[in-house]
């Protein structure tokens, strides 16, 4: 083991730097103040196309589930429950427990569950929450309560500003 | 005299002018709004994101601070159990006013004696010592003690606010502006003293009209009084009697509603004072200009420090109590004893 | 005569309280300097005499609730105590029951742990250095800790699926690769997180408020931070050298060359240093996983042969992840015990994992960072400044929820 990391000691305040250390914190300042660096998300105008892969609501697709149970047993919150229509058994889920692990989806021997990149949803009630599997069986959509297109960005890790948002196509 | 002309008359009345109208309470109450409005935009300038925006999106948002001033004047006012609610509810309004006060004092420009719309109170706001019209509303040769007499009763109003809380976060706040204000008034004072040292003269009119402005005629000065405006006014990073995470709104913990606006907007307001006077005594006040032009130029400088007062936030945290006041005392004032010195020697010269 | 300012002003409700010149200040949870907390502070003058935490008021139970649930379950439920560091969490978690289990990661996972942890302890670290500057007053920094570390969640977003639950770490592996998009985005972050830094530093960090009121403040001496049972960053700046990811390393830190700062005053502004220099290990870090992360398998062979060859393939080459075994679903360890140890955001986490032979664990035990801070919070701030006490929190970086589990 290497105990060669010495213990370092800071460089005391001292009156001299004092005036340039408050120079320089304003100069950032209005260094930012004339540059900006925004990485605000413009919300209800614009929204995030989540990236594939993100672990937002779920569907099922019903004609490819075998019943197995498996999503059921595997689900952290009991979030996935199974239900009974003729005699055969899907997945129902409540995402009023949900916890968006994707656990489901993994182990799913037949991949009967998606991840959608959809996350932003409202619902009147608790009620609504619960989706039986006929409702499960379809791609969730919600429009914006706004009535006006929302533009889709995408986030993008840029160099220079941080966070950007780009338009996606799609 | 027509009633048009009377009523003319007694609208541009300086005394009544400079209190209600411009730059008093109806102004400064905009210009509350505005400094409210752009002390949260430039934060948020430097802080990566937009700050007020959707109300009304092409002003920027500023129409944000009136919705935001509207909701509080229609919030409830409550009124904590255990206090005497008149005492209660006169504590912000007294400390508005009297931080307005030494606006009354300060003189905001020249009246020529033919050729303005003021010329005809020209004889009225007659100063011998300058030699010309003064505007303002109250006419001084010592103009300058009056104000920073008037300044210096704005803590007393501070402390009032807080007792008649009852609250402890309140009572906490108010000893640290009791402690601050000593500190403060004292850099303020020093600071002018040592200007009025270098021009001979207590009216602040006549510091305006000399040949150099102030902050080239003694910078120390200037500074120092720059600093004990920002701790006289709790602006960042001296925001130690407010001191949110600590002290939760200090004095004015328990208002809530229009009180809160107006307790807020005294320490806005009394920066808006302090501002004017600075741009008088070390900006050359409305110099170039006389009249109206004039007027409006002093307060187009003062919005400018106003400005820079509360640009301080995106920069500075708050420091401690105690080192403001050892910062203020073991390094300022040791500066304000130095621009005396540099007012007598300079005053000489000048003279 | 009496005293009682009840009596001497009998009319008028004028019941206004003496100045006090010791009292007590009843500081949270509706406070905003309190976080989930209620702070009895005893006050003498503006120094405090004593200050009695109330802690527990985000209390969830964690440790009983693992008692009722699958393995597998506790994934998600160990990450909630600190939301921000869930990596972490989960990854000590699952080194214990890796241990019970008898199962080795493979190389690429733990280079992905290791990944992952470390753009977690930035984004840790960031947060920890918004929440004290704000505490200071500083709005700004509080601003661009959340900001900055926005770019950090991103990548933990493309990597894991979720911004900060991330349920990355399962027994055996890891749940998704590495894939070109990501080290792209990631190399750009570095090169971000690089530029910004040094405005950090003269905003925040030299900035002489911030110094003033973190320098000689809080200071812990090195025996009382042993005595007192700091861990992590806090211990480090207190000069004592230690640091889980050397002493007993994990995942893959044996084979990353890092140093760990340690500095020797103790105080409030050596404890923001040594979180601010270790973000720009934890970067160095990055980078050389990046260059140095072997190909291969993300999950060890015990679980993925129990795949589905077909579905295993189909997902690992359009997604580059893998799926679960209907193994996880509930498997039973065999009976036993295991406690592992991980350097979490704010120091040694401690996991004590004890296996009866049934689906649920008969007991876990988890032993935060935040926890040990309760009593060297207590300790530290009797004797400081009232103004102190929130300069103390956040240079400590106690995070409630952590505490109270
Ligand atoms: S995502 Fe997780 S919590 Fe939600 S239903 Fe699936 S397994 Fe349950
Ligand atoms: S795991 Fe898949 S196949 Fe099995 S019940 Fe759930 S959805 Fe159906």
């Amino acid at each position: 083991m290497d105990k060669v990391n010495k213990i370092k000691e800071y460089e005391k305040k001292n009156p001299f730097r004092l005036f340039a250390d408050h120079v320089s914190a304003v100069a950032t300042g209005l260094k930012y103040t004339f540059k900006p660096t925004r990485i605000t998300l413009q919300y209800p105008e614009e929204a995030l196309l989540l990236p594939n892969g993100y672990r937002g609501m779920l569907r099922l697709y019903k004609d490819i589930c075998i019943g197995c149970t498996l999503c059921a047993l595997v689900c952290p919150a009991d979030a996935m429950k199974m239900a009974t229509e003729q005699g055969k058994k899907y997945p129902m889920i409540n995402y009023g427990r949900c916890v968006f692990c994707g656990f489901c989806v993994d182990i799913c021997p037949v991949d009967a569950l998606r991840e959608t990149g959809m996350h932003d949803a409202a619902f009147q009630n608790r009620r609504e929450l619960v989706f039986d599997p006929d409702k499960f069986n379809a791609d969730f959509q919600q429009e914006m309560p706004t009535g006006k297109t929302v533009r889709r960005v995408k986030a993008i890790i840029d160099e220079n500003k941080g966070i950007k948002y780009e338009p996606a196509d799609n | 005299m027509d009633v048009l002309a009377l009523l003319e008359f007694y609208i541009l009345y300086p005394s009544f002018f400079v209190m209600i109208i411009f730059p008093g309470l109806i102004f400064a109450l905009i210009v509350l709004l505005y400094t409210i409005w752009f002390e949260r935009k430039i934060a948020a300038k430097v802080q990566m994101r937009f700050g007020p925006l959707y109300a009304s999106k092409r002003s920027g948002g500023f129409l944000q601070l009136v919705a935001d001033a509207m909701k509080f004047v229609f919030s409830e006012i409550i009124v904590p159990e255990q206090v005497n609610s008149t005492l209660f509810a006169l504590g912000p309004v007294l400390y508005l006013l009297v931080s307005l006060l030494p606006l009354a004092a300060i003189p905001l420009s020249t009246i020529p004696p033919t050729g303005s719309v003021l010329s005809m109170y020209f004889h009225e706001f007659y100063d011998p010592n300058v030699g010309t019209g003064i505007m303002a509303a109250v006419v001084s040769n010592y103009s300058l003690l009056i104000v920073l007499a008037l300044e210096a009763v704005t803590p007393v109003f501070v402390l009032f606010t807080a007792w008649v809380t009852n609250n402890r976060f309140a009572l906490l706040g108010a000893v640290r502006e009791g402690l601050l204000s000593v500190s403060y008034d004292v850099l303020l004072i020093m600071a002018s003293l040592s200007l009025a040292i270098e021009f001979h003269t207590l009216d602040v009119a006549k510091i305006v009209e000399a040949p150099i402005p102030g902050f080239v005629a003694n910078p120390f000065a200037a500074f120092l009084f720059l600093v004990g405006m920002l701790i006289g006014t709790g602006r960042f990073p001296f925001d130690i009697v407010e001191a949110e995470s600590e002290l939760v709104a200090g004095p004015y913990t328990e208002y809530s509603g229009l009180l809160f606006v107006l307790s807020m907007g005294g320490s806005y307001i009394g920066t808006f004072a302090y501002s004017i006077l600075f741009a008088d005594l070390f900006l050359g006040g409305w110099q170039p200009f006389t009249g109206y032009y004039g007027m409006i130029f002093t307060v187009f400088k003062a919005i400018l420090v106003l400005m820079f007062a509360v640009f301080m936030r995106s920069v500075y945290g708050r420091y401690r109590i105690d080192q403001a006041l050892r910062g203020s005392w073991k390094y300022l004032f040791p500066l304000a004893l130095l621009s005396i010195v540099i007012g007598g020697v300079v005053g000489i010269w000048i003279r | 005569m009496t005293s009682r300012p009840e009596e001497l002003l009998p009319e008028g409700g004028m019941g206004v309280e003496v100045v006090p010149v010791s009292g007590e200040l009843n500081v949270g949870p509706q406070h905003p300097g309190a976080g989930h907390m209620r702070i009895l502070v005893k006050l003498n003058g503006d120094i405090i005499e004593d200050v009695d935490l109330d802690v527990g008021y985000v209390h969830r139970s964690v440790e009983k609730l693992c008692e009722n649930r699958n393995y597998i379950h506790l994934i998600p439920l160990v990450e909630r105590p600190a939301i921000l560091d869930s990596i972490h969490m989960n990854l000590g978690y699952i080194l214990a029951v890796e241990k019970i289990l008898g199962v080795q990661a493979p190389e690429r996972a733990q280079y992905l742990r290791s990944f992952s942890a470390e753009v977690n302890r930035i984004a840790s670290h960031l947060y920890g250095l918004g929440i004290l500057t704000v505490f200071l007053g500083h709005s700004t920094g509080f601003m661009w800790g959340f900001g900055d570390r926005e770019v950090w969640v991103e990548i933990l977003q493309a990597l894991t699926g979720a911004r900060v639950t991330n349920s990355y770490i399962i027994p055996g592996g890891v749940r998704r690769d590495l894939g070109g998009a990501i080290i792209e985005m990631t190399n750009k972050a570095l090169d971000y997180t690089e530029r910004k830094l040094k405005d950090w530093k003269s905003m925040v960090l030299n900035n002489p408020v911030i110094r003033a009121r973190l320098e000689n403040v809080g200071v812990m001496s090195r025996e009382n931070a042993v005595r007192w049972g700091a861990v992590g960053p806090n211990l480090r700046g207190s000069g004592v050298y230690y640091d889980v990811r050397k002493m007993e390393p994990y995942a893959a830190y044996d084979k990353l060359d890092f140093e760990i700062p340690v500095y020797k005053e103790g105080d409030g502004f050596a404890r923001t240093l040594v979180r601010f220099e270790e973000i720009e290990q934890s970067m160095k870090m990055i980078r050389q996983i990046l260059k140095e992360i072997p190909e291969g398998p993300i999950l060890t062979d015990r679980f993925l042969n129990q795949i589905p060859p077909t579905r295993r393939k189909k997902w690992l080459e359009e997604q580059r992840r893998v799926v679960f075994p209907g193994y996880y679903a509930s498997f039973r360890p065999p009976k036993g015990e295991a406690t592992s140890m991980v350097e979490a955001g704010r120091g040694e986490l401690l996991y004590y994992v004890i296996s009866d032979g049934s689906a649920h664990p008969y007991r876990v035990r988890m032993i935060t960072p935040s926890y040990r801070l309760i009593y060297v919070f207590k300790e530290l701030v009797k004797g400081s400044r009232y103004a102190d006490l929130v300069s103390i929190y956040g240079s400590l970086d106690y995070f409630p929820p952590e505490a109270d589990r």
